[in-house]
């Protein structure tokens, strides 16, 4: 059905036309822009959902031997509604916050959600890579929206620049599994010879791991904030670091099919949980604290990677899709009525905004992990496998679950809390002191799939999502798990009610790993680069000039032997053929009577000459 | 024996056509004149195609002293279609000319000697022809009757008589050698003859040949008749009896003079080396456009001996005498005709040629960058087809010397033809039209024979007797 198969192509090209088409009509698109951008993404989602559906595929020769296919199996199903409908919010949430560049704005965003569109649904390494690619891009100049302020710039770059190095891997990726398998199916990588499966995996992992900021490389997601609240929302839930957890739930078999890789993205997962919620609890900043818990959250997803709950770990993508987008779309929300978004200035300010407040509420308790919301359902999938496979991943698993109650808890209760004196407005910038009907109008749909997504974990659906996902056996959320990880977080939430927290440095400052990777790489590669140019410079410049002043003077030694040699023997030869000229036409006397003698002698020559050589 | 006059019918036409003009001119009033012009052109066109008729046919021998043959077919389409170009040259400028219709009648005549010349297979016919191709010429040279052609003429007679005594003294020894003046007898009489004797002979016979074709040493008229004889008698003179001359040495030298005791070779190479070397050093600082060409012409005769040093040695040596003296005529009466179309001699008066007359300035570098032998014109292909011939034959130091020539000959070339393309001052002016159309017309033709050379030169060569 060819029909069918456009749809394939149509889903990505869609968005990312208009967005093209959008971000470069500069100002006069401005008015239309939000529309536009609703319209199409509206579209985009009824394509999406028609493609769930019908599952097209279609491919493209790309080069000799290679081609680009766009397919949508069970998977990408799920994660093209989910991006669609994610898109959707956010771009209506936009649409009464942004009110300036908006062509260019919504033509990035929608450029955005192409590129994750196309990422999820490729089936190979080179088409993944291309679209991975115009994210990263689309990031960039997203987080650098306001490229007036050079410090929200330089935050863009360091995002970019962070996550393009891990995408190094996916290259390296690319190369070994063209000379692995022939092809860059992602589906025939875990079938690949020794050792071009290990540097494949390697390379995936860790391009995923960049991509969706898991440690070493979370610092970047704390960067990305400097963009405009939407951005963020649409960052953190459905597209970027989420195509990080996509591509590893995609790889699943190649991780473990090496064994070492899923042990490795489990760990890194686990840890970043750990380590990154322990972060998110230290932030005095709501969207601060908000960047922490994705890389946190999104390390669950990573650890359902690695240890093969994949049914678990796209439960949990898509359910923290919709928690994340309403918490940042409240903190958004937050930020430009209040001016504000530090936690104890914003003590009171679900009371204020009661829309705001309620769903914010919903989604922080969400995220809690409180009973019986989705993420409790979702994030204990994932451990109730973890817990089959290792009891030290497990205990990490639990004590992360048990930070991400506390400082899910915290946001819920800081912005419940009653005003007092902490409280303050327009700290940051000037508020409206009011939400918006677009702004608000997205919350409560996203409240109600954060609170109601947990009924995945009822074992008839859940077996029926295993089947969708097309995934082995899992355990699914059980009873003894849950009661365990809900009483975890009622207890975490507990204990951070009304208490104010002392929080070390190195966690308020993200571990410094920013200043890390600064010292371990940046400083080493710079000074490498520096003592590189100074190597070009002196040594190899300094050839080339060198040989450059030996050729002048050659060449000038060469024109003086020219001169006096080659061009004197000319100037002699042109100077002799003169003479001889001249000589020659002394015999033309004009008078006939030496005409007759020299006539004479010569014939008489010519016969003695003859006669003579006979 | 064949004595059918009808083929003799071009040179009959010729005859007939000067005859008559010479007539007509007698009794038509001056101003109606021009019809001895269109007389004559008539006579040389039905001549032309009566020769490329005969063309045709198979040759021999007529009256026993007349070869009919390639040699003697391209030398009559040549002389005559050279002559023609002369005639509307002289038409174009003598209208008025007192002497109009002796000019043509002239012309006709000198060209029919040049035929007779090429065609001669007889040392006493070659002798008739001498003075037939000659004394018509000496009194075109002086038929302007000013000072400068009177010189002129009296230098190119005085040349000719001295030479031609030689030349008669020549033929005489050789028929006491021989016992006959045919080709065919010397060529087979002569192997047994005295060697120093035949030398004797043979260089004087040389001497008059040598003075039709402008060669070393009797080249001395040359230079004189070129300047100082009326321009386009000038051109006449340079041009038409050189082609008798040279297919009258390649004939005898193809018949008698490669069998006979001396080292014919040699000779022709020295004197073919003498030729051009002078030809072209004398050139040299030459501020006299006409001047300049009948050194150039001079020159030219030399390339022109190559073929005939490498005469009955390969096959080349006849096709690429016979395309080289063609490719010369074109091209000398294309370098005259710009030359009379200006009116002016000296160098510096074809300044700015290029922006008064473009037409005639392109036809002028394609004339002189065709004697160096530029591609695709026809003399490039002449002296390739020479040079060749002349390596093949033994002779690869006559070939080098003739191209070190060459390449010195650009410089004289281009110091006519670098203040016609020079921008500044356009002080020149044309003053003949029809001059400058057949400027162009042969710089035309020259390209057309040397990019069609190729087509040509099969039906040279297989024309060619064996």
């Amino acid at each position: 059905m060819p029909g069918v198969n456009a749809l394939a192509w149509a889903l990505p090209a869609l968005p990312g036309a208009c967005g093209a088409l959008l971000s470069v009509t500069g100002r006069r698109g401005d008015r239309v822009a939000p529309a536009a951008a609703l319209a199409v993404t509206a579209a985009t989602l009824a394509l999406a959902v028609t493609a769930a559906v019908t599952r097209p595929r279609a491919s493209v020769a790309l080069f000799a031997g290679l081609r680009a296919e766009l397919a949508v199996d069970g998977l990408s199903a799920v994660l093209v509604i989910t991006v669609s409908a994610v898109a959707l919010a956010v771009l209506v949430f936009a649409a009464g916050e942004i009110h300036e560049a908006r062509a260019r704005f919504f033509g990035l965003m929608l450029l955005f959600v192409g590129a994750m569109l196309a990422t999820v649904t490729a089936t190979g390494l080179a088409p993944l890579l291309m679209a991975w690619e115009v994210m990263g891009a689309m990031s960039y100049a997203l987080i650098g929206f306001w490229w007036r302020d050079g410090d929200r710039v330089r935050s863009a770059t360091v995002a970019f620049v962070t996550t393009r190095a891990g995408d190094l891997g996916l290259y390296l990726a690319a190369g070994c599994a063209l000379a692995g398998t022939g092809t860059l199916d992602l589906a025939g990588l875990a079938a690949a010879p020794r050792p071009w499966r290990d540097l494949v995996a390697a390379g995936i992992v860790t391009a995923a791991l960049g991509k969706s900021a898991q440690l070493p490389f979370s610092f970047w997601l704390s960067r990305a904030m400097a963009g405009p609240t939407p951005v963020s929302a649409l960052l953190h839930s459905a597209t970027m670091v989420a195509a990080g957890a996509y591509l590893l739930l995609r790889v699943q078999p190649l991780l473990a099919a090496t064994g070492w890789a899923a042990t490795l993205a489990a760990w890194i997962g686990a840890l970043t949980a750990l380590l990154l919620g322990a972060v998110a609890l230290a932030q005095r900043d709501l969207k601060q604290l908000l960047a922490a818990s994705t890389c946190a959250q999104v390390g669950f997803m990573v650890l359902a990677a690695g240890v093969s709950a994949v049914a678990g770990g796209t439960a949990h993508l898509v359910a923290h899709a919709a928690v994340k987008n309403l918490l940042f779309m409240g903190a958004g929300a937050w930020l430009s009525a209040l001016g504000t978004k530090d936690l104890a200035e914003l003590h009171g300010a679900a009371r204020r905004h009661r829309l705001v407040g309620v769903t914010f509420g919903v989604g922080a308790l969400a995220l809690a992990g409180l009973p019986p919301l989705s993420l409790w359902v979702t994030k204990d999938a994932v451990l109730s496998t973890v817990a089959e496979r290792s009891a030290a991943l497990h205990v990490v698993a639990l004590a992360a679950a048990f930070l991400a109650a506390a400082y899910a808890a915290r946001a819920g209760f800081a912005v419940w809390s009653p005003r007092d004196d902490a409280t303050r407005d327009d700290t940051e910038r000037s508020g409206t002191r009011r939400v918006g009907l677009l702004a608000g109008l997205p919350m409560p749909p996203m409240a109600f799939v954060a609170a109601v997504a947990g009924v995945v974990g009822v074992p008839v659906v859940f077996t029926a999502w295993r089947a969708l996902l097309g995934t082995g056996p899992e355990p699914g959320p059980e009873g003894g798990g849950l009661l365990l990880s809900g009483a975890l977080a009622v207890a975490a939430a507990l204990a951070v009610r009304g208490r104010r927290l002392a929080a070390p440095r190195t966690l308020a400052g993200w571990l410094y790993l920013e200043r890390g990777a600064v010292a371990v790489v940046w400083r080493p590669v710079t000074s490498l680069a520096r003592a590189l140019a100074r190597f070009d410079d002196r040594v190899l410049d300094g050839a080339v000039r060198g040989v450059s002043r030996a050729v002048t003077v050659l060449a000038g030694w060469s024109r003086r032997g020219d001169e006096t040699g080659v061009d004197g023997a000319v100037r002699g030869l042109a100077a002799g053929a003169a003479r001889l000229g001249a000589l020659l036409r002394r015999p033309q006397t004009g008078q006939v009577h030496t005409y007759f003698a020299q006539a004479a002698v010569v014939l008489v020559l010519l016969a003695l000459v003859i006669v003579l050589v006979r | 024996m064949n004595e059918n006059p009808l083929d003799l019918l071009p040179e009959l036409l010729v005859l007939g056509g000067a005859v008559i003009g010479l007539l007509a001119g007698s009794f038509l009033p001056r101003d109606r004149r021009r019809a001895v012009a269109w007389i004559c052109g008539a006579a040389l066109a039905g001549g032309t195609a009566a020769a490329v008729a005969a063309a045709a046919r198979p040759g021999g021998t007529v009256f026993g002293a007349y070869a009919i043959d390639p040699l003697t077919h391209v030398a009559r389409v040549t002389v005559m279609l050279a002559t023609l170009a002369v005639v509307v040259l002289a038409a174009g400028r003598a209208r008025g000319h007192p002497r109009e219709a002796e000019e043509h009648v002239l012309l006709l005549l000198a060209a029919l000697g040049a035929v007779v010349l090429a065609a001669a297979d007889d040392l006493l016919v070659l002798v008739a022809a001498y003075l037939l191709a000659s004394i018509p010429a000496y009194a075109l040279a002086g038929i302007a009757g000013d000072a400068r052609g009177t010189e002129a003429a009296l230098k190119y007679y005085l040349m000719g008589a001295f030479l031609g005594v030689l030349m008669l003294a020549g033929v005489t020894l050789l028929y006491g050698l021989a016992g006959s003046t045919a080709y065919p007898v010397l060529g087979g009489r002569l192997p047994a003859a005295s060697g120093a004797a035949v030398a004797c002979g043979v260089v004087a016979l040389l001497a008059g040949v040598l003075f039709k074709v402008g060669g070393v040493p009797a080249h001395f008229w040359v230079p004189d008749v070129a300047e100082g004889a009326p321009a386009v008698a000038a051109a006449f003179v340079t041009t038409v009896p050189k082609v008798g001359g040279f297919v009258a040495l390649a004939r005898m030298a193809g018949e008698f003079l490669a069998a006979s005791p001396v080292d014919w070779r040699l000779l022709a190479a020295l004197v073919a080396a003498a030729t051009m070397t002078l030809g072209n050093l004398a050139a040299f600082f030459q501020d006299n456009v006409r001047r300049l060409l009948g050194y150039s012409t001079v020159s030219q005769a030399g390339y022109l001996l190559l073929p005939v040093v490498a005469a009955g040695r390969g096959g080349l040596a006849e096709p690429a005498l016979l395309f080289y003296v063609a490719a010369y005529a074109v091209t000398n009466l294309g370098a005259f005709a710009v030359a009379v179309a200006v009116g002016r001699d000296s160098l510096d008066d074809h300044a700015g040629l290029a922006r008064r007359a473009p037409g005639v300035a392109v036809a002028l570098a394609v004339c002189l960058l065709g004697f160096v032998g530029t591609p695709p014109t026809a003399v490039f292909a002449g002296k390739v087809l020479a040079f060749t011939a002349a390596w093949d034959a033994g002779y690869a130091w006559l070939a080098v010397v003739a191209a070190v020539n060459t390449v010195a000959s650009v410089f004289y070339y281009l110091r006519w033809i670098a203040p016609a393309f020079r921008p500044g001052e356009a002080a020149v002016r044309i003053r003949s039209r029809t001059a400058a159309r057949v400027a162009c017309g042969a710089a035309a033709i020259s390209v057309l024979l040397g990019v069609a050379s190729g087509l040509l030169l099969p039906g040279l060569s297989r024309g060619a007797p064996p």
